[in-house]
């Protein structure tokens, strides 16, 4: 084994991508394709008092308007998350109720796209209004229900083992403080878009970008009362998701429902500024974090609590406090979630969901103790490692945590710190190193692949999984040659089809552990039905028998081992910055990721996915934040004009660095995944490096130019 | 989206005949901010006469040793030209700060000159806004007002101009060239855009039908250590928190000239006179550029968000001075 495994491989579907030959949901062309577009509200709280649709019908083009007057009947969905789920469980135009600013009340389908927005922008709305409330300090908080129901209960709300108050008042040093996150947004390049083509009223394709295409063909089904198998979803490329394309939104919904009304082909494409209403976001959170230490650094007592937003029509906590447990032991631990309800659109995933920001606050907090005292971070955090995950149990299957932080500290230069805050200088520059560590649970699903074998001696891949960017086409591609002993070049992979088998999940960094074991597995079949060891064998017997193809289809699935232990990646981040503090700029000058992530597949795309991961960490760290007009509830921030993710200006050489060994107990490949990881840590490592630079500790992010003078 | 027509002007004249002819219609050069406007139903023009094959093109010595620039200049061939850079290197620096190479490539300097500001309430019509809609009110006042005006705002908007070139512009001195059904006149720079006051809807003093036709620069030997200084959310490719363009002149160990001029901060480029004349006569030193930093600022009125903009329009002053007086390069 390991000719191809570990090795650096180019995209399969780079050259595709660059040409423009890669075809994305709104890019499908299909025959009397129809155009649709979103009426959204200019209010965010109230009802629709009317809406002169007769006015829209009249404008050129139009061929259809859909309200909540007129709105075909769907059902509402199981929402188990494994057969099916939608984003915001009301469902599109179900009532005249406003409950967010630009939330969709109506879809217009005209012959182009052009006349279908220009009748939306047009259309006469009257409102009653209400009032809004948009700003969390002024929101109510009560105790956030578990995350993704019962089943999940270590992700509950509250916890406390030990007991907090009692250790924390005989500690020798503790210390308190708040951090703040604002809201982010997923941002993908490209916009959701959907092209919904139904055959009858029985059996429908959807064109759509999606991270889970069977949970979303479930969906659908669900939705609309057919079987299964009548719903086709197709999704070949996903042009970045970071979490908001798992599950069919409201505007997929109504697309899917108007479409079959019409019984024409329709799109509907969000437009960049409904995306920020329409399309989910990262609440923002507030987060306190309480140490008590032993002066040598121990910890003795660690306390998180976090307040979060979610919207009047989904309850979705962002889970901050889910990475407490694992990073740091401690007899007495105690979490605490709260949730309140604004008027602003549903938030939902976004890449390292509670675990990114709850990491900022954790990270910023064992920074301002080994500052309080007089421990180097990287040390502090060496004393306080734990084995295992303390809320959830289990020891964890493989832990290069102490690796990661060393091999930093080397490549980094660490030891050649000067201790003390502003005592770094470039010219009139001053010079701040930070750390922080990261970890992102290992998860892991159930998926199936066909492996076929043709004549002309390639290997071609089918299962229903998607590549978001990720390099998932590749690490089929190189998972299928290493188990056939084929080159790269003679393996065709497809995927983002549900009609090929259930490829599972990509979401929680799980696909390359879920599906690379299945793709090994459809090979070894494979073989086997061809009574070969390798591709070549099976290719000989092809050309003898005349035969067209072996064919056979793997599958794999995680077993008990998650009862006896937890799988988590781990790293650490080390990172130079620059302060011009007089005019208030900061520039990243080096950056340094060191990373356990149990075997790599694909060294190329692996180094790439935690690029990825820092470059919109340092995003989050320096300039990303929505905020919404405290009178309107509107979003002044919708557009990537308004919506700041970094420029190629802001990032520097960012060197990446695995370490660690096969993760076994995980599944046979010993792969866990990349996909988050790599934005953990990220922004407190930025915010501690400033503090070393300036002495200013900065408690809420994006760490923007008003916060540094 | 309204329907409207196209057309490439085949002549000056004939084209500022086809716009007093329809008010209703609109210029288009690079099309860089205008089909944006378009897209999010800011304007909606009759049609487009489209200027930018016109013959406005060339960059050219003045009888008194100054630059005329034609209106059709790209942004990225003014910037690149070899005497901006040699004699009014604050203006190529202004340019290179704004916007991305893409951009720069198709945006011209009168299209420059003419682009709007990017209130995010201008650029949303969910939103009132005088500027778009006179008279349906300014939410930005009360709402979120971070990147807005601290200077010389009035009650029916605090919307700024996201020019970089211009702030250059304006502390070079320069002459804007028009032409109308008239004929041709002269605006000096800094009348060239307006202040807002009761009729925010006009960010120019140009007359409707009237089209520039190239900028003028005067000769200025101290401009070679002009400086331009652009703060903002990111490295790259993001509108001017503040900026400033600033030159110093020296006489001995005296100032003898400074021009400053302001971006991100006010309705039009803001120069700073009183500070100037301030200067005039004083020593070089950081306490000099700290009170002229003050004065430009006194008359400063900030909003809920954006009070740090004081601050950091101080400091960048400042600074700018600092560097100018040390010979210019980049701040
Ligand atoms: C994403 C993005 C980022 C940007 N960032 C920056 C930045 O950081 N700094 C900065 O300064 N700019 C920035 N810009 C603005 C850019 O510089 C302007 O869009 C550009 O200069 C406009 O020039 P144009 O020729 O494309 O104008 P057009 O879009 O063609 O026209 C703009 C306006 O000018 C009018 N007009 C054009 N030519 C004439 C003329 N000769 N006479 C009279 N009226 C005329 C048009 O009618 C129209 O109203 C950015 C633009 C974008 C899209």
């Amino acid at each position: 084994m390991n000719q191809i495994i570990g090795t650096s491989v180019s995209r399969k579907d780079g050259r595709a991508k660059v040409t423009g030959t890669a075809t994305y949901g709104a890019e499908h062309q299909l025959p009397d394709l129809v155009h649709g577009y979103l009426i959204t509200a200019k209010i965010a709280n109230g009802r629709i008092l009317n809406i002169d649709t007769q006015a829209i019908e009249r404008s050129p083009g139009v061929m259809a308007v859909f309200t909540h007057e007129n709105m075909p009947r769907v059902f509402t969905p199981t929402n188990d998350w494994a057969n099916s789920q939608i984003y915001e469980t009301r469902l599109p135009l179900a009532d005249d109720r406003v409950h967010y600013g630009g939330q969709i009340i109506g879809l217009v389908v005209a012959d182009t796209l052009e006349r279908a927005r220009d009748a939306a922008h047009s259309a006469a709305i009257e409102y009653q209004e209400e009032p809004v409330l948009v700003t969390a300090e002024n929101a109510t908080y009560e105790d956030s229900p578990p995350w993704f129901g019962e089943d999940f209960q270590f992700q509950e709300g509250t916890f406390e083992t030990g007991d907090f108050a009692v250790a924390a008042a005989d500690a020798p040093t503790t210390l308190e403080a708040t951090y703040n996150t604002e809201t982010e947004l997923n941002s993908p390049m490209e916009p959701h878009a959907l092209v919904a083509h139904w055959q009858g009223n029985d059996s429908v394709t959807v064109y759509e970008p999606t991270q889970w295409v069977r949970v979303s063909q479930g969906t659908y089904a669900e939705l609309f009362g057919l079987p299964t198998e009548r719903v086709r979803v197709v999704s070949p490329y996903v042009g970045g998701a970071f979490g908001a394309k798992a599950f069919p939104w409201p505007h997929g919904i109504l697309c899917v429902a108007a479409a079959r009304e019409l019984q024409r082909p329709l799109k509907v494409v969000v437009s960049r500024r409904q995306m920020t209403a329409n399309t989910g976001h990262r609440s923002q959170t507030e987060q306190t974090v309480r140490l008590a230490a032993n002066t040598d650094g121990q910890l003795i007592a660690l306390e998180h609590t976090a307040r979060t937003c979610t919207s009047p029509v989904e309850v979705f906590s962002e889970p901050c406090t889910a990475v407490t447990p694992v990073m740091y032991a401690t007899p007495n631990l105690r979490l605490g979630q709260e949730l309140a309800v604004l008027n602003v659109g549903t938030p939902t995933f976004m890449r390292a969901p509670g675990e990114a920001p709850g990491m900022f606050a954790l990270e910023s907090a064992m920074d301002e103790l080994a500052w309080e005292l007089g421990l180097d971070p990287v040390e502090l955090r060496l004393r306080n490692e734990t084995q295992e995950h303390q809320r959830r149990g289990g020891v964890f299957s493989t832990k290069n945590f102490a690796a990661c932080l060393s091999t930093g500290a080397e490549q980094f230069g660490w030891s050649q710190r000067q201790m003390q805050p502003r005592s770094q200088q470039q010219g009139d520059r001053l010079v701040g190193w930070g750390m922080a560590a990261a970890t992102f649970p290992g998860y892991r699903g159930a998926a199936m692949a066909k492996v076929r074998l043709l004549p002309d001696e390639t290997a071609h891949v089918l299962t229903s999984a998607n590549d978001m960017g990720t390099g998932a086409y590749t690490m089929v591609a190189m998972t299928a040659a290493e188990n056939l002993g084929l080159p790269v070049e003679q393996v065709r992979v497809e995927i983002g089809d549900s009609i090929m088998p259930d490829g599972g999940l990509a979401g929680g960094s799980q696909m390359t552990a879920t599906l690379a074991p299945a793709v090994m597995n459809a090979c070894q079949a494979v073989l086997e039905t061809a009574n070969a060891e390798n591709a070549q064998q099976a290719f000989a017997s092809l050309q003898e028998s005349g035969r067209a193809a072996y064919e056979a289809t793997g599958s794999a699935a995680p077993g008990e081992e998650g009862t006896e232990f937890t799988f988590q990646s781990w790293g650490a981040h080390f990172c130079e910055v620059t302060v011009d503090e007089d005019i208030a700029r900061l520039q990243i000058t080096r950056w340094v990721s060191v990373m356990d992530i149990g075997r790599v597949l694909n060294a190329k795309t692996a180094a790439s996915q935690i690029r990825g991961g820092v470059i919109m960490g340092i995003g989050s760290a320096l300039m990303e934040e929505c905020h919404f007009d405290p009178a309107s509830g509107h979003p002044v921030v919708y557009d990537l004009a308004t919506y700041h993710v970094p420029a190629h200006a802001d990032i520097p050489r960012i060197e990446v660095t695995f370490v660690g060994e096969p993760d076994l107990n995980f599944n046979p490949m010993g792969v866990r995944g990349a996909g988050e990881i790599g934005i953990m840590g990220v922004a407190p490592a930025v915010a501690n490096a400033v503090y070393h630079a300036t002495g200013k500790r900065i408690r809420s992010l994006p760490i923007i130019p008003d916060k540094i003078i | 989206m309204k329907n409207f027509t196209y057309g490439r002007a085949s002549s000056v004249e004939e084209v500022i005949e086809q716009a007093n002819r329809d008010r209703n219609a609109m210029y288009i050069a690079g099309g860089t901010n205008l089909v944006d406007r378009m897209k999010a139903f800011l304007d909606e023009p009759s049609q487009l006469l489209d200027i930018s094959r016109l013959e406005m093109q060339s960059i050219e010595r003045t009888q008194d040793g100054g630059l005329r620039i034609d209106a059709l200049v790209t942004n990225t061939d003014l910037a690149n030209n070899a005497n901006v850079r040699r004699d009014y290197p604050l203006l190529s620096r202004a340019i290179l700060a704004g916007a991305s190479q893409q951009i720069r490539n198709m945006a011209t300097v009168g299209g420059n000159l003419m682009q709007r500001t990017r209130c995010a309430y201008y650029y949303d019509t969910a939103f009132a806004c005088n500027k778009r809609q006179p008279g349906t009110g300014c939410p930005a006042i009360n709402g979120i007002n971070r990147i807005h005006a601290i200077l010389g705002a009035s009650d029916r908007c605090v919307a700024v101009n996201p020019s970089d070139m211009s702030v250059a512009l304006a502390a070079l001195d320069a002459t804007v060239e028009v032409q109308g059904e008239q004929g041709q006149r002269d605006i000096p720079f800094v009348d060239f855009h307006r202040l807002p006051g009761d009729t925010p809807e006009r960010d120019t003093n140009l007359e409707p039908g009237e089209l520039i036709t190239a900028v003028v620069l005067p000769p200025m030997a101290f401009a070679q250590s002009g400086v331009y200084l652009k703060l903002r959310d990111r490295a790259s490719y993001a509108f001017a928190l503040v900026s400033v363009a600033a030159a110093v002149e020296l006489s001995g160990d005296q100032i003898s000239t400074a021009r400053i001029a302001l971006g991100g901060v006010a309705h039009k480029p803001w120069r700073a006179s009183e500070a100037e004349a301030f200067l005039q006569g004083q020593t070089p030193n950081q306490s000099t550029f700290e009170q002229a930093a003050d004065i430009a600022l006194q008359e400063a009125q900030p909003l809920a968000y954006n009070a740090f903009k004081v601050d950091l329009s101080r400091r960048a002053i400042r600074r700018a001075l600092a560097v100018s007086s040390r010979g210019g390069g980049i701040a």
